[in-house]
């Protein structure tokens, strides 16, 4: 009993107070005080996040919180990134806003990642949903331009329409000009994933009819010599992704270009830049050193442009960019760019055997001792070695996320030869906050002992073709404690390792193992022994029955859930389940 | 203040409101101080109370003198015009810096007074103190029951990581603490020293170690590993399926082996209650108790518990890396020694062979 006598709100009161604590977490834990906490806490919750749309029903979460007004849910493993899930695998939202169409005619903001959105969802939002205002699609697929239009058309309230790197089968750029002549109330808008021409003379007219608007990203087909209207017709933007950023050489295009940028005084991030024209870059560096935010990545430019622009950008935190920028542009980056807190570097030419730029371990040793707020890092290059690893440790104690991908699986330091363990080890040593880390290059189970050991913030760990055995894995499972995702790709790990840490799958939001050594016997014992866990095994080769049970599975995904086994598998799923684990199909 | 009742409001320089807080004491209070409240400023106006003694307005039951005092303090900096922003912030912060239980009792009284102001600031106040805490330490800090059931506690969304150690310690906990009400009932003071966990960890142990010399990884295609965008990314998963097939062949023998599933049956939980330590440091013999206990035991007896507990949980960290050397040696492998200095920096000597 309580030792002491509770003290007692009145609810409105207590209401009040909770709708200051905005963080998911809190209100988990806000939840989970006592009863009429929970219950207080349940009626006036309005945003949801749902990590995995497999671990909770639609109807739990619209019967637990009957206000909510903006849901964001994620669907596919991280891994369906690299084409490691197969078509058709699930996450459909359409369970969730048939749903919700009936519990939330209140609903204003919905977040989906890497989910099938289909365009009879989005019918059935432009519909339901009176006040509807926020659309972000990141990474999805399924749906049309069809789709797009009955949103415009019915979204009378919409601010923001974000597709971000989704799937869009694009039939008719005129999608468009279903937003009502009357509709001013746009602030964000991001087509740059769409494939086709959209009608320009209907953007332009949307564009400057909103006086709201602060984002917005073009796809590529918009052309460099319309870019200037567009800005002109919005100089109140923060973020513009450009089009493709060629054209003819022409000096009334440039100027036109140069005069409508200067006019956009408040412009701080840029992206798009396909097919990048050198000479055209001049016309963005009047804005240059407003600059927070900066994505080349789709810019195929040599280094001595790249430098000249960046070296512009003295208040840049985040910096996308491909690995043209060379270890010299890195370095002029760590003279210039004090405020960087975020790098990710991509490869030119992934497939090419050889090096095709100046790009090596020491571009970022550079940037992490110049830049001391570097705290967000992605970075593809060849050649890795273990004191590069460790001075940047000791440099960026401060790092959050560290994701290093050496293009060539299993490279060793290539000074030494040794595995890559030791550097990794003082990467998750020093960086007490690391939650996000990548690891590649030759690395055996001694990078898992250091990161058991160091790793207690570590969320999310991607592993590929590394360690040697099953203890590899033991380390990581038993010793990161704050561990939500792991990823596994090719490496060699078994049973033992899974079955031994069963209990901490419970305590993950996912694990996806691939080309391991798991096999489908392990996986019947996981299903039958832990039935809060979704124990999904993914073979395209037939009923997983039809091998011994020593015979290790293609893919793994184990998930846990609190709504049972998801009823919408494809033909190459297998639900491990308690008594048979034959499919009736 | 005026000794004598009067009856009739007479002019003066300062006039005053008269109060009545719940506890039946009378207050006088200066009317621009007071009528800064909104509800006493509804009452005087409707009804005309509180012009006297006789008349005095009864607050809300919330509103007890200590809090009255309280009250008074801010409506009295607040009602005078002309404060900067910065010394609005500092009042502000200053005066929220209490204890919880005032400030709960505060916001309450304020709520009633319906000062909105001060409700913003006190509820700002308190939800800064919620977050953060996990659901035992918010409990704590309000004197909140547990009562939630188990099914209920896993039924919400679990953003919450459940340190599987944690979950044993509490099991012990509540074993110890039944262990400890049995005896009070027997009127046994003396408490019993909790058995060491010195057990063996071999069980899980030699499965681990034993047969993994024959793990030795398929040695995976030189395929590339990652692609940051689908578009440029081949289908890697096809490449990569014929090359899968070399590593059939070196499958351990140990998963026909009975401790394999003697330690799944000691890490797997049956239910929600018996969650066990997946790792290393416990053998399937190790008993768990069912449910929980009702916390209903003196606060020294409580505090002895702690103490065993955290003495319990300290032996358990510090084995950890004695452990690791147990497996690593186990693995044939040159153990990396990673020395720490006095200032925190580390050495790595790398000797693998």
């Amino acid at each position: 009993m309580r030792p002491k006598l509770a003290y007692s709100f009145p609810e409105e009161v207590l209401e009040h107070v909770f709708s200051f604590i905005e963080c998911d977490k809190d209100r988990g834990s806000i939840s989970l005080v006592c009863k009429s906490w929970y219950e207080i806490e349940r009626w006036c919750r309005r945003r949801v996040f749902v990590g995995n749309c497999y671990a909770v029903s639609p109807a739990t979460v619209v019967n637990r919180f009957p206000k909510v007004r903006s849901i964001t849910i994620k669907g596919k493993p991280h891994f369906a990134d690299f084409n490691l899930v197969p078509e058709g695998w699930g996450a459909y939202v359409g369970p969730w806003i048939k749903a919700m169409a009936a519990a939330y005619p209140w609903l204003q903001e919905i977040r989906l990642k890497r989910m099938v959105v289909t365009d009879e969802c989005l019918e059935l939002i432009a519909k339901s949903f009176k006040n509807f205002g926020v659309l972000v699609l990141t990474s999805c697929e399924g749906f049309t331009t069809d789709g797009l239009a009955a949103i415009a058309a019915h979204c009378r309230n919409l601010r923001e329409l974000e597709l971000r790197e989704s799937e869009v089968e694009d039939i008719c750029g005129h999608w468009l000009s279903h937003f009502p002549d009357s509709y001013t109330s746009l602030v964000s808008l991001n087509i740059s994933c769409l494939g086709n021409e959209v009608n320009l003379s209907a953007l332009e007219r949307l564009v400057s009819r909103c006086p709201n608007l602060q984002t917005l990203r073009l796809n590529r087909a918009v052309p460099l010599d319309r870019l200037a209207n567009l800005l002109r017709g919005a100089p109140q933007l923060v973020e513009l992704g450009t089009g493709a950023y060629t054209s003819e050489m022409r000096p009334e295009v440039f100027s036109n270009l140069a005069e409508a940028f200067a006019g956009c005084r408040q412009l701080k991030s840029l992206s798009g830049f396909w097919d990048v024209l050198p000479s055209y870059l001049p016309a963005v560096y009047p804005i240059c050193s407003n600059l927070t935010s900066l994505n080349m990545s789709y810019a195929t430019i040599q280094s001595p442009d790249l430098i000249k622009l960046v070296s512009q950008c003295e208040n840049l935190q985040r910096l996308w960019v491909l690995d043209y920028i060379e270890d010299a542009g890195l370095e002029v980056i760590a003279a210039s760019c004090k405020d960087l807190r975020e790098l990710r570097v991509f490869p030119s030419d992934p497939f090419g055997l050889e090096p095709n730029v100046a790009l090596t371990e020491q571009g970022l040793v550079s940037v992490s001792e110049g830049c001391s707020k570097l705290q967000s890092v992605l970075y593809f290059c060849r050649q890795m070695s273990n004191v590069a690893l460790l001075t940047i440790a000791r440099n960026r104690p401060n790092m959050t996320r560290f994701r290093l991908c050496i293009i060539e699986p299993q490279v060793p330091d290539y000074l030494t030869q040794d595995p890559l363990d030791a550097g990794f080890g003082a990467i998750v040593e020093h960086c007490k906050d690391l939650r996000r880390l990548s690891l590649s290059g030759l690395l055996t189970d001694r990078v898992f002992e250091y990161i058991g050991t160091y790793g207690k913030k570590l969320e999310m760990l991607s592993v590929a073709f590394a360690g040697d055995s099953d203890l590899g894995l033991h380390h990581v499972l038993s010793g990161c404690d704050n561990l939500r995702k792991l990823e596994i790709r090719d490496c060699p790990f078994g049973d033992k390792a899974l079955l031994a840490n069963a209990a901490k799958l419970e305590t993950m939001r996912s694990l996806w193992m691939s080309s391991c050594l798991v096999s489908y016997g392990a996986c019947k014992l996981l299903g039958q022994k832990m039935p809060m866990l979704n124990v999904e095994v993914i073979d395209e080769r037939g009923p997983p029955d039809s091998r011994p049970d020593n015979s290790p599975v293609e893919k793994l995904y184990i998930y846990r859930t609190v709504s049972g086994p998801r009823l919408d598998m494809p033909g190459y799923v297998w639900r491990m389940e308690d008594d048979s684990a034959l499919r009736i199909s | 203040m005026s000794g004598t009742a009067m009856a009739v409001v007479k002019p003066e320089m300062t006039s005053y409101i008269w109060l009545q807080t719940v506890d039946g004491s009378i207050h006088q209070v200066e009317e621009e101080v007071a009528m800064f409240c909104p509800m006493i400023c509804q009452e005087v106006l409707q009804t005309g109370m509180g012009s006297s003694k006789t008349c005095a307005i009864s607050l809300p039951h919330h509103v007890n003198p200590a809090i009255f005092d309280l009250i008074l303090d801010y409506c009295r900096f607040h009602q005078v015009p002309g404060h900067s922003n910065k010394e609005l912030k500092i009042f502000n912060e200053k005066f929220v810096r209490i204890d919880t239980k005032k400030l709960c009792e505060l916001t309450s009284a304020a709520d009633s007074l319906q000062l909105k102001p001060l409700v913003d600031l006190t509820s700002r106040a308190l939800a800064r103190i919620i977050e953060g805490k996990t659901p035992e330490e918010i409990r704590e800090t309000f004197h909140l029951p547990d009562d939630l059931t188990e099914e209920e506690k896993l039924e919400p969304l679990r953003n919450v990581t459940d340190d599987p150690r944690i979950r044993l310690l509490n099991r012990l906990y509540a074993r110890k603490r039944k262990e400890l009400q049995e005896r009070k009932k027997l009127k046994d003071v003396a408490v019993e020293e909790e058995p060491k966990d010195e057990r063996s960890v071999e069980d899980l142990l030699s499965f681990i170690n034993g047969a993994d010399g024959d793990i030795k990884g398929t040695r995976a295609s030189k395929n590339k590993k990652k692609n940051r965008r689908k578009d440029q990314a081949k289908d890697l998963s096809s490449k990569n399926a014929n090359e899968n097939n070399k590593g059939l062949n070196l499958l351990p023998s140990a998963y026909h082996n009975v401790n394999f599933d003697k330690a799944l049956e000691a890490s797997a939980s049956k239910h929600s209650r018996m969650q066990t330590i997946p790792a290393v440091n416990f053998s399937p013999k190790f008993e768990f108790i069912d449910g929980d206990v009702d916390d209903d035991l003196d606060p020294a007896v409580k505090e002895e518990l702690d103490r065993e507990v955290e003495d319990f949980a300290r032996r358990l960290n510090s084995d950890w890396p004695e452990r690791m050397q147990i497996l690593s040696l186990g693995q044939d492998r040159r153990l990396v020694p990673i020395s720490v200095n006095g200032n925190g920096s580390t050495h790595l000597y790398t000797s693998l062979c």
